[in-house]
């Protein structure tokens, strides 16, 4: 009797919440996710405390030395240690990930909305635009717009950014084409709603689910292609640590220590697969269609 | 006589598509008294919703709309859009046929009623959330201020017509359009609904225009009728003397085509129904609309429009062969 009063009382809201928690733990693979995405997370954040030595901090005594208590993934031919590089290493593919999603996710959504909204002429220009640009890949896009912009950290994640955009727009312009026709649009409109009111408050908070699932696989997409451009010398700058300058250095190594290579690669797939996994997840729960 | 609260006069309605012009409504007037409740009856596609969303602009913007619709004085047509926006939900409100779908799914209900009342009476939330309470009371829904924490999925189709009527009621509105507001509900639903609107304009005086092609509904609760046929009106009158003479062969029909109880123990009464076709609204016919489904219909019918005129006191038919006996 009572624990029916506590569900009774319970608010909706948290009611929600709770179904969609216990959705997701029945979900391992999400789960196991959402560890490791949260492990890298703590990684970047907590690294000055994490990590057993300074970054950029050389031991001539031990160049390319192997895995051993003192270095627990062994060191580069500069004899700086791998696991310290990266824990470091980290931040710069957690920030490129996060806020170039976040950039991206800002341009293309008031962009696709409009488009999908007012149609018309509007909707034709961004349409083709998007077409031209999604024409091109992800990574070409982005290795381009950080050559225009030039080297850096930054730059990188704006290019990223940039280059994660078009598709987010044809997410959000297919969203609001079809949201539009709902109901509770003309509903709002004679309630005296303007068209900003429908756009942000009716139609956005409609497809943020889709935006969240969207959202966790463009940051993998970041990760790697932060990765990238590092790697290619469009990133981040060396001495500073990030595991796409890591796999460009092993490159000369790749012979006498393919482990150089191999570490940041795993560390690599790793946030990646995690990510992506955890986007699946995500899907699953939040769309009412494959609910169980 | 008083000046009407609406007063609508010549208002057509045009859809400009590909396929050319389609007239959903001509030359339709009408007018709507303070506390007045009006039906307007007729088939699917005669134009009656489309003639009270064209009066606030509800329609997509193919829609070329003509006419005068006076509201207190000023003409609804000459507004600009601006303006518009204030009388939509606080002077006029809709209700439509679909509660299903016609909240937003994401939002509590208390959030979608507050936030009309934020708009248009610029009400605080804590104000906007005691005012909603009292409309939620005012709908007749038990429990308010627990109801307004709910999603619509969690309320019933009843409810949520009456969380729509709600919404419409907030800021106390002049007049009320009710599209279809029982079609989508359960019989034992509808009389509660229907219930609440008679009620509503006893206690607040609220004036309902009640759009339906359920003359039974409008039997119910209307003051006066028009009838309408391929966006032209056919015939208007207080209620109680449509039923009792109607006059129009397809009020007729329409009446003809309400199922009723079997009566009595002589043969059981087949339901009657309209030949034909609703004519296709690409052109109107310079002729009766009518005519070709009427059994009454003349050369005359399909040569000239018929005029509105008066048949009894306050009861007007645009018919030339006007009459109460179905076998004419």
């Amino acid at each position: 009797m009572t624990a029916v009063d506590t569900i009774a009382v319970a608010s909706p809201r948290s009611r929600r919440r709770r179904l969609l928690r216990k959705r997701f733990l029945r979900r391992p693979m999400a789960v196991a996710g959402l560890i490791v995405v949260l492990g890298f997370v703590v990684m970047a954040a907590a690294a000055p405390w994490l990590a057993p030595y300074a970054p950029s901090a050389t031991d001539f005594n031990a160049l390319l030395a192997h895995p051993s208590s003192n270095h627990l993934l062994g060191t580069d031919s500069l004899g700086r240690d791998v696991l310290s590089r990266i824990i470091w290493g980290a931040r710069a593919s957690m920030q490129a990930g996060f806020f170039s999603t976040m950039l991206a996710l800002i341009v293309a959504v008031p962009i696709g909305m409009i488009a999908g909204y007012y149609r018309g002429w509007v909707d034709t220009v961004v349409a083709r635009i998007t077409d031209v640009l999604l024409a091109f890949p992800f990574l070409i896009l982005a290795v381009g717009f950080s050559a225009i912009l030039g080297p850096s950290l930054l730059n990188a994640t704006l290019a990223l950014g940039i280059g994660a955009a078009p598709p987010l727009i044809r997410i959000a312009r297919g969203e609001t084409l079809a949201l539009r026709e709902e109901d509770y649009v003309p509903a709002a409109i004679a309630n005296g709603a303007g068209d900003a009111t429908i756009i942000f408050r009716h139609i956005l908070p409609n497809m943020t689910s889709t935006l969240i699932v969207q959202a966790t696989v463009t940051i993998p997409l970041a990760i790697v292609g932060e990765a990238v451009l590092s790697f290619l010398g469009l990133g981040v700058q060396p001495p500073t640590p990030s595991w796409g300058t890591m796999l460009q250095d092993a490159q000369s190594y790749l012979a006498q220590a393919p482990r150089l290579a191999i570490f940041p690669g795993i560390a690599l797939v790793l946030a990646a697969l995690a990510f992506n996994v955890l986007g699946d997840g995500l899907r699953d729960i939040l769309d009412p269609r494959t609910t169980r | 006589m008083p000046q009407p609260l609406l007063d609508v006069a010549d208002l057509s309605v045009r859809f400009d598509t590909d396929d050319g012009m389609i007239h959903a409504v001509d030359k339709m007037s009408f007018t709507l008294g303070a506390g007045e409740v009006l039906g307007i009856v007729g088939e699917s596609g005669c134009g009656k919703s489309v003639t009270c969303m064209s009066l606030v602009k509800l329609l997509p913007e193919t829609a070329v709309i003509e006419g005068r619709a006076l509201f207190e004085g000023r003409d609804l047509l000459a507004m600009s859009s601006r303006d518009l926006r204030r009388v939509r939900g606080r002077q006029i409100s809709f209700v439509f046929q679909e509660p299903m779908t016609s909240l937003n799914p994401v939002f509590t209900v208390g959030r979608q009623i507050g936030e009309v009342l934020q708009r248009h009476l610029g009400l605080s939330r804590v104000e906007a959330r005691a005012r909603s309470i009292e409309l939620l009371d005012l709908v007749r829904i038990p429990a308010a201020d627990r109801r307004l924490d709910e999603y619509p999925h969690q309320l019933s189709g009843g409810m949520r017509q009456r969380v729509m009527i709600a919404m419409a009621l907030a800021c106390d509105p002049k007049v009320l359009v009710a599209d279809e507001p029982t079609t989508a509900l359960d019989v034992t639903i509808q009389a509660g609904i229907l219930d609440l609107m008679r009620d509503i304009r006893e206690r607040l005086g609220t004036a309902i225009i009640l759009i339906t092609h359920n003359l039974g509904v409008v039997a119910d609760i209307a003051d006066r009728v028009l009838v309408m046929y391929a966006g032209r009106k056919a015939e208007e009158s207080p209620v109680d003397d449509l039923f009792a003479h109607p006059q129009h062969p397809y009020t007729l029909g329409l009446l003809g085509a309400i199922p009723r109880p079997y009566e009595g123990d002589d043969t059981r009464r087949r339901l009657q129904e309209i030949p034909g076709r609703v004519p296709s609204l690409r052109e109107l016919p310079q002729a009766c609309a009518f005519a070709e489904r009427c059994r009454r219909a003349t050369e005359l019918c399909r040569t000239e429009i018929p005029e509105l005129h008066e048949v009894r006191p306050a009861h007007r038919v645009a018919c030339f062969h006007p009459g109460e006996n179905a076998a004419v």
